[in-house]
């Protein structure tokens, strides 16, 4: 037994040693640019610059754009801000050179007869709302939809829900998002009752250990991953990376542990055995706060049209989940998941150790997954058993991809469920949201409609008629695409595409608007630490090029809605996002005033009282705390967090004889998802021009594959020929493969899988079974 | 009598066998089929990537060192001792044994530096310890005289400072990193050029914020290129 906090003076001294360690770091920065270095460096001494949060991933970094004569010139990382402390990543440093593409749309393009024919904004919008209007009475209001993403800034996503939902009245609202971290949101809904994490990134200088479930971060979160090197110097701390891949992560880090695809399921209830076995449970806080659930099995995989699934949660005691967990001990798991008893042994002893504090981080690798609520629900399990949550440097920590996954898609709450304050099936919340949008209560369906796939599969089935897709490139990104690009392309769908520059998603547009991008206009961001970051208009738009706010405002107007689309050009932004606050006035979920946000590098919410909330649940730093007790998980109604019994199962398509080997997708550090910005930028372009498939060494040998020989790919549902790479960036374990999905002209997820997970309905991206030849 | 005896007890030695022997067989039998985990013969992997971390330990202590102005190499020497651009340099000073592997001698100056009076400089550090073979690759240059001229031409070095995509911004790598993936051990500590001094050491994931660039290297990379173009007019 233990108190998490017993030694609060070695802890204060800690602290001590590290401010003075990181004043220290700022006094002596090294060793002074010499000048020699400095001579082929243009002056920069003329430039304004302003602060932003990076248009990329979802970290959020503060960066600093410096214009001269209306454009965007440099990038630099902000020193103010905490994220990441003035330092960026290869994207973000050239991140501005994604606005200056030689084919950045910049005027409206409207299919006729086959060809794309340019026109002005007015003609383009009043066809996107006839055309709107015209669906509607002839196939009723669940025929249109609107499909954004997490690259939507708050007013966007706000104007699309106020329109589809409060005006239109169809749920047909979903993002990207659902692809990215819907299993991360339903993680923490199913665990916590309410959504994004407890902690923030300050955790990284107070944890002990860090692991890195599924997670490349040096690659995909590299500002943050730098943050964990530079404790790594400073306090020695330790990285382990618990993978499926030998990565550049793998290589930084203290320990790498490989484990075989779906099984970090077993893993993390091995985890939980042995905290258990070895009496590591703390078990005041386990009495005090959490509560045990188990839920439905063999859920099935969501691969057939019109599936559905609904959890039934029942409650359970102590004594049956510690039974549950029998068939979890090591020497058991270790037959699953080739990791060794050992080494699950060695991750339990850090994760039960009293004095030490854990930090885990995963991203795509748990919520990309056939049970990824189910391995979400598994790594809390772990902190909440052991008491380590809610407190400085305790801390399991869900990453983003998308620079306001968290901030619009979360928070706003774009998908076919969400209000931007609680569900569509509550009538209380349907009520307040109606209220505030000024609509009759009635607009608001009760009932959600379509998650992402099912959305692109009713548009197959011919359910849906017109589709209006901002900010994100489906024909790259959705799994099984074939089935949704011939799909779209039907006859008697409607789709209209905002966007920058011509993707595949523009490809098949009937109308496609040309999008105004980040500092080209004013909006705001949500990271990963519930930090909202505003950013001003910097440059002017090229050509007739407008803001997805802006384009959704003129459209509802066109549509009938003036009186709910009150808002005035020139300060839209700003009275939406104050409309947007009051769906969020209360303690748990309270958003800085604009004047605060524009005045410094974000504020994490809640923000109660002039002051952002570090850590949630926990009485002594969240003002929303109201039990009395030193932690409050306030999300459920009794306050308590709940602990799941969550088994292993298999993937949706396990390797057979067929197709013998594990096809995985992921990501490459130059390239930000579909490249569709990246690839413009020369810099990114020319570290990694195209994608490639990666072979561990001893299957290419065998296979007498070398690297850049031609590697042909084969699924139930395609083929794809890939130049292969043998040990270059990273090696996958024996028997699987991996490829980078940003290449438009090699589309890997031609022959993915659209199984999902069934309480999330994420696509699994990184598991179906795959044939590999030598082409 | 006693023949008799040595008969019987021979038989029961046998029977015993016998049983212990089945009931092992039986017992096993029972057992669950258990396969060890292989840990992976050589898990070893060697990425093209492979050494950026190594000695990423010392970068702090690299971070905080003082500049030792009137030692500093300068890129003039780092590229006046190689036979071209990329090559491996050659070995500027006499060896100690001419029939060891650098194990025992190259590294015992190569891998961590110092200064050595002797040449009144700092060891430059090896990005590739592990290959001990020194003089595989690197030569020392035992005369001064040519047997023949030579009109090789020694190719230009990127030059420094014009790296950048934008004022500012992380320069790329202007050179491939084959044998060179420890970015540290050139461009950090007290042996380095100053040219290409690194002001920041303590960040390590280099590759984060430097790419490579591969034009230079000669990959056709030039500009993204759509497969279809059908906006093109």
């Amino acid at each position: 037994m233990y108190t998490s906090l017993t030694n609060r003076r070695k802890f204060i001294k800690k602290m001590a040693i590290l401010s003075a360690m990181t004043a220290a770091a700022t006094m002596f920065p090294g060793i002074l640019f010499a000048d020699e270095q400095e001579k082929g460096i243009p002056n920069s001494a003329n430039l304004d610059w302003k602060k932003a949060p990076c248009r990329f991933c979802g970290v959020g970094c503060g960066v600093l754009v410096g214009t001269e004569n209306g454009k965007a010139v440099a990038v630099k990382g902000d020193p103010k801000s905490p994220v990441n402390k003035g330092l960026c990543c290869v994207k973000g440093y050239h991140s501005i050179m994604a606005l200056y593409g030689k084919d950045r749309l910049t005027k409206p393009l409207v299919k006729r007869k086959g060809q794309y024919v340019e026109t002005s904004m007015e003609e383009a919008l009043d066809l996107v709302a006839f055309k709107m209007k015209e669906t509607i009475k002839s196939h009723g209001k669940d025929a249109v939809s609107i499909y954004g993403s997490g690259q939507w800034t708050i007013p966007d996503g706000y104007a699309a829900s106020k329109l589809f939902k409060g005006c239109i009245g169809t749920n047909n609202v979903e993002a990207n998002a659902r692809l990215c971290m819907a299993s991360a949101v339903t993680g923490f809904m199913t665990s916590f009752g309410i959504d994004e994490p407890m902690g923030c990134y300050e955790d990284i200088d107070h944890a002990d250990v860090f692991f890195l479930w599924g997670n490349n971060m040096a690659e995909m979160h590299p500002v943050l991953f730098s943050r964990l090197l530079d404790q790594r110097l400073k306090r020695d701390v330790k990285i382990i990376d618990f993978a499926t891949r030998t990565t550049r992560t793998s290589k930084a880090s203290d320990k790498s542990i490989l484990f075989k695809p779906q099984t970090d399921l077993a893993v993390a209830n091995a985890i939980c055995y042995e905290i258990i076995n070895n009496g590591w449970v703390n078990t005041s806080f386990v009495e005090k706060h959490c509560n045990f659930n188990k839920g439905l099995t063999n859920m099935g995989y969501g691969l057939e049209d019109n599936y559905k699934f609904k959890d039934k949660p029942e409650k359970i005691d102590f004594t049956a989940f510690k039974k549950f967990l029998e068939d979890y001990t090591p020497e058991k798991v270790e037959k699953v998941s080739g990791v060794s008893a050992k080494d699950i042994k060695y991750m339990a002893a850090y994760y039960g150790d009293p004095n030490k504090k854990i930090m885990s981080l995963w991203c795509m690798g748990m919520n990309q997954h056939s049970r990824g609520t189910w391995i979400n629900n598994l790594v809390y399990n772990i902190h909440l058993l052991t008491g380590k949550i809610s407190s400085p440097g305790n801390s399991p920590f869900s990453l983003t991809g998308q620079p306001s996954a968290c901030g619009t898609v979360r928070e706003v709450g774009t998908l076919t469920h969400k209000l931007p304050h609680g569900v569509v099936m509550n009538e209380k919340h349907r009520e307040f949201a109606a209220k505030i949008w000024d609509v009759p209560v009635e607009n608001i369906p009760s009932k959600p409609t379509y998650h992402t796939v099912e959305m692109f599969r009713a548009l197959d089935r011919g359910d849906i008629r017109f589709m209006w897709i901002q900010v994100t490139n489906p024909m790259v990104t959705m799994p099984k695409l074939k089935r949704y690009r011939d799909g779209a392309k039907k006859e008697g769908r409607f789709i209209v595409v905002s966007d920058i520059y011509p993707t595949p998603t523009t490809d098949i547009a009937d109308v496609i608007l040309p999008s105004a991008m980040w500092i080209e206009r004013e909006g705001l961001f949500g990271n990963s630490e519930r930090r909202t970051q505003h950013f001003d208009q910097m440059v002017d738009p090229p050509g007739e090029a407008m803001s997805d706010t802006w384009q959704l405002v003129e459209v509802a107007k066109r549509m009938g809605y003036e009186k709910q689309f009150y808002y005035k050009e020139e300060t839209h932004i700003e009275e939406i996002y104050n409309e947007y606050r009051k769906h969020h006035d209360n303690k748990k979920h309270n958003m800085a005033p604009l004047e605060v946000l524009k005045s410094q590098p974000g504020a994490m919410w809640p923000f109660v009282d002039g002051k952002s909330t570090k850590w949630r649940f926990n009485a002594k730093y969240d003002p929303a705390c109201s039990n009395g007790k030193d932690f409050h998980f306030y999300g459920k109604p009794d306050g308590k967090a709940i602990i799941w019994q969550r088994p292993y199962e298999p993937a949706a398509e396990e390797p057979d004889s067929e197709y013998p080997y594990w096809l995985n997708t992921g990501r490459v550090v130059e390239h930000w998802h579909t490249g569709s910005m990246t690839r413009r930028i020369p810099v990114l372009h020319k570290a990694m021009p195209h994608a490639y498939v990666e072979l561990h060494p001893h299957d290419a040998k065998r296979l007498q594959i070398r690297t850049g020989d031609n590697v042909k790919l084969t699924t139930r549902r395609g083929e794809i020929v890939l130049p292969a790479s043998i040990n270059q960036r990273g090696v996958p374990a024996p028997m699987q493969v991996f490829v980078p999905f940003f290449d438009e002209n090699l589309l890997i997820n031609d022959i993915t899988l659209d199984s999902f997970c069934p309480i999330s309905k994420e696509p699994d991206y990184k598991k179906c079974a795959v044939k590999v030849e030598k082409a | 009598m006693r023949k008799r005896l040595g008969i019987i007890s021979l038989f029961i030695l046998l029977f015993l066998a016998f049983i212990i022997i089945w009931n092992y067989s039986y017992q096993t039998g029972l057992k669950e089929a258990y396969i060890p985990i292989e840990n992976g013969d050589d898990s070893e992997v060697f990425l093209s990537e492979n050494g950026v971390f190594e000695n990423s330990q010392l970068a702090l202590d690299y971070a905080n060192m003082p500049v030792d102005e009137n030692h500093q190499r300068t890129l003039k020497t780092y590229y006046d001792n190689r036979a071209y651009y990329g090559a491996p340099p050659s070995i500027p000073h006499p060896v100690k044994e001419e029939m060891s592997m650098g194990g025992n001698t190259c590294l015992q100056c190569h891998q961590s530096g110092g200064f050595v009076p002797k040449y009144n400089a700092y060891t430059p550090i090896t990005p590739h310890p592990e290959m001990i073979n020194c003089r595989q690759c690197h030569m020392v240059q035992n005369t001064e005289t040519y047997f023949k001229q030579t009109a090789f031409a020694k190719k230009q070095a990127p030059i420094v400072g014009i790296n950048n995509a934008l004022p500012g911004s992380p320069p790329m790598i202007p050179h491939q990193i084959q044998m060179r993936e420890n970015c540290l051990s050139c461009h950090a500590g007290p042996a380095a050029p100053k040219e290409i001094r690194v002001t920041h050491p303590e960040r390590i994931n280099c590759m984060q914020c430097h790419v490579p660039d591969n034009t230079q290297l000669g990959i056709d990379a030039i500009i993204f290129t759509r497969d279809n173009n059908s906006y093109d007019e």
